[in-house]
């Protein structure tokens, strides 16, 4: 089984251009991880991820490592603040650039491997084509969901 | 070619790569070291005779067992401690947190206290919605004062007090008994400075007061233990004379029981040592060996000695000063590797090792307290600016340096005074 039987293709997608706040309209609305970010050609530049976002609003300090954990401190109301001022940021400003991306033709087996030894976090796997165009998306489940129906096929 | 000639070019060499400062210091000490026994200016067996293990042995220990301590979160703990003592108000948290710092770095190595302090800094000042530039300066000057206290606290002493054979607490009835004064030195033209114009309403303070500290410590066990080798580790330190061991006898000790005790995972203990600075010092206790060997520091200290006379009054205020100076500019650790030949060589004509003890001291105050003069003068002055850069607060070596600089100067004052009373006058 390759990466295009078990991918999920018509993927909702950000241009470079657009705000935060249709990134957060988007997230309410549609149940989705990660959002992959294309630029006017098409080609995938990156995606916004929950975590690249608690990033931006986090301090410095603790988003860079300084800082493991915070729980001996009180809550920084600026933290909330930072909320409202991310809305009007632009999406390129909150991209996440590294991303996990393979070609339709990968095994299953090897988005597998991906999925749990990539140095880069990877929620979903992005599948592009040589042109480096979208062409769908693969979740953990994903792959699960395509074993199953196979290995119920068979039997 | 003499051998003294390539020596002393090797040596210039290596000096000139470090302050270019494009290769790793830990290389280029290598590269020259054993570009020397390569060339045979010295053989490798002289070149091994050179090297103080000693002082490796004392850092790698140190190493080990602050690599072991800092996760318990003491360190932070500490920090917290300080701010919330000081009942939220600025100037008082920063004279509290910088006596935290001396007091830690007087114990532990500069940078870890500054890693670990700092990012709290961070916090406590966003709480107070408060620049976090007057911190951090304090910071860097109380770890590089507090260093200057012990025979552990900063490199240039453990090879001091290594080469010379001076007990830890040599070291404080000698140079910690200056440090508060040098210390007061620093933040009372702070206060004028920045103290003065440091308000914050009450709401603010009340934040600092909502830390809960004990929520710091992360592992009550691990302190208990790490609390206990501690302990024991300076106790062995203060009975260090008596007890007629070597520092690195105690420390290695300490370490070894520590990990026995915390079954902490040897491969991490071992791997959080900073090995680069480590082989640094191996590199230079080589390259200064073959300076010795060759003769050329013979020739210096003789030079040295036409021009103070042998007065012990001048020669005592110029290493004061010159140690200063050269190490605001360039890493006091070669500076005070080379000048502690030197200064043994001064011995013979200025009346024997016990009598020149001034001069291991004014050698210890110019090189630990000129590492503030400038942003690259000390190691915990680069990590601070780095940390304050990744978090969008920029430190200039201007900006630093305007304000340090004569910081800087005033403690060497301070210095000059202590020790014309103490060991020049009458």
């Amino acid at each position: 089984m390759i990466a295009a039987n078990i991918m999920t293709s018509g993927v909702i997608t950000l241009t470079t251009g657009d705000k935060m706040l249709d990134a957060i309209k988007l997230i309410s609305n549609k149940k989705v991880r990660q959002i992959p970010v294309v630029d006017n050609a098409g080609k995938v530049v990156g995606v916004v991820t929950p975590r690249r976002l608690m990033k931006a609003i986090l301090p410095k300090y603790i988003s860079e490592g300084m800082l493991e954990d915070v729980k001996f401190a009180p809550e920084l109301p600026e933290f909330i603040e930072n909320i409202d001022q991310l809305a009007f940021k632009s999406i390129e400003d909150v991209l996440e650039k590294e991303f996990v991306a393979v070609s339709p033709e990968t095994h299953t087996m090897e988005i597998a491997a991906l999925f749990v030894n990539a140095k880069k976090p990877a929620e979903t796997i992005l599948v592009v084509d040589d042109h480096k165009r979208l062409l769908g998306v693969i979740s953990p489940w994903d792959i699960f969901k395509r074993l199953w129906e196979y290995s119920e096929k068979k039997s | 070619m003499e051998p003294q000639v390539i020596a002393l070019i090797v040596f210039v060499g290596v000096y000139a790569l470090l302050i270019w400062d494009k290769i790793n210091r830990a290389v280029v000490s290598l590269l020259g070291a054993s570009a020397l026994i390569l060339i045979g200016v010295l053989n490798q067996e002289a070149a091994v005779h050179g090297i103080d293990f000693n002082t490796i042995g004392l850092l790698l220990a140190m190493m080990a067992i602050v690599a072991i301590s800092q996760k318990t979160g003491m360190f932070q703990y500490l920090a917290i401690r300080a701010a919330k003592i000081a009942k939220g108000e600025p100037w008082r948290i920063l004279v509290s947190l910088s006596i935290v710092t001396a007091l830690l770095s007087a114990l532990l190595d500069n940078v870890t206290t500054v890693l670990l302090t700092v990012p709290i800094t961070f916090l406590l000042v966003d709480e107070l919605k408060l620049n976090p530039y007057p911190f951090l300066v304090a910071q860097i000057f109380a770890s590089n004062i507090g260093g200057t206290a012990t025979l552990i606290g900063d490199p240039p002493n453990i090879m001091i007090g290594s080469a010379v054979g001076l007990a830890f607490m040599d070291f404080v009835v000698n140079l910690g008994v200056i440090i508060p004064a040098i210390l007061a030195g620093f933040l009372i033209p702070m206060y004028f400075i920045y103290g003065k114009k440091m308000k914050v309403a009450d709401d603010l303070k009340r934040r600092i007061m909502a830390f809960n500290e004990n929520e710091a410590i992360t592992d009550k066990k691990l302190l208990v233990k790490c609390l206990i080798v501690l302990a024991i580790t300076i106790g062995g330190f203060l009975l260090q004379k008596p007890l007629h061991l070597e520092a690195a006898t105690i420390g290695l000790f300490g370490a070894a029981v520590l990990m026995l005790i915390t079954g902490d995972d040897l491969q991490h203990v071992m791997e959080k040592a900073e090995w680069t600075s480590i082989f640094f010092f191996v590199g230079l206790f080589i390259i200064v060996h073959s300076l010795v060997e060759v003769g050329l520091i013979g020739q210096l200290a003789q030079k040295t000695l036409e021009m103070t006379g042998g007065d012990m009054k001048v020669t005592g205020m110029t290493i004061l000063w010159v140690s200063a100076i050269a190490s605001a500019f360039i890493d006091n650790i070669p500076f005070v590797a080379s000048m502690i030949p030197l200064i043994k060589g001064l011995a013979p004509s200025m009346g024997g090792p016990d009598a020149i003890m001034p001069l291991w001291w004014a050698l210890s105050l110019g090189a630990c307290l000129g590492g503030n003069g400038t942003l690259i003068g000390a190691s915990a002055n680069v990590v601070v600016a780095g940390m304050a850069h990744k978090n969008g607060h920029e430190i200039s070596f201007v900006k630093f340096t305007l304000l340090a600089f004569p910081m800087m100067l005033i403690s060497i004052i301070i210095s000059s005074v202590y020790m014309w009373f103490r060991y020049f006058a009458g």
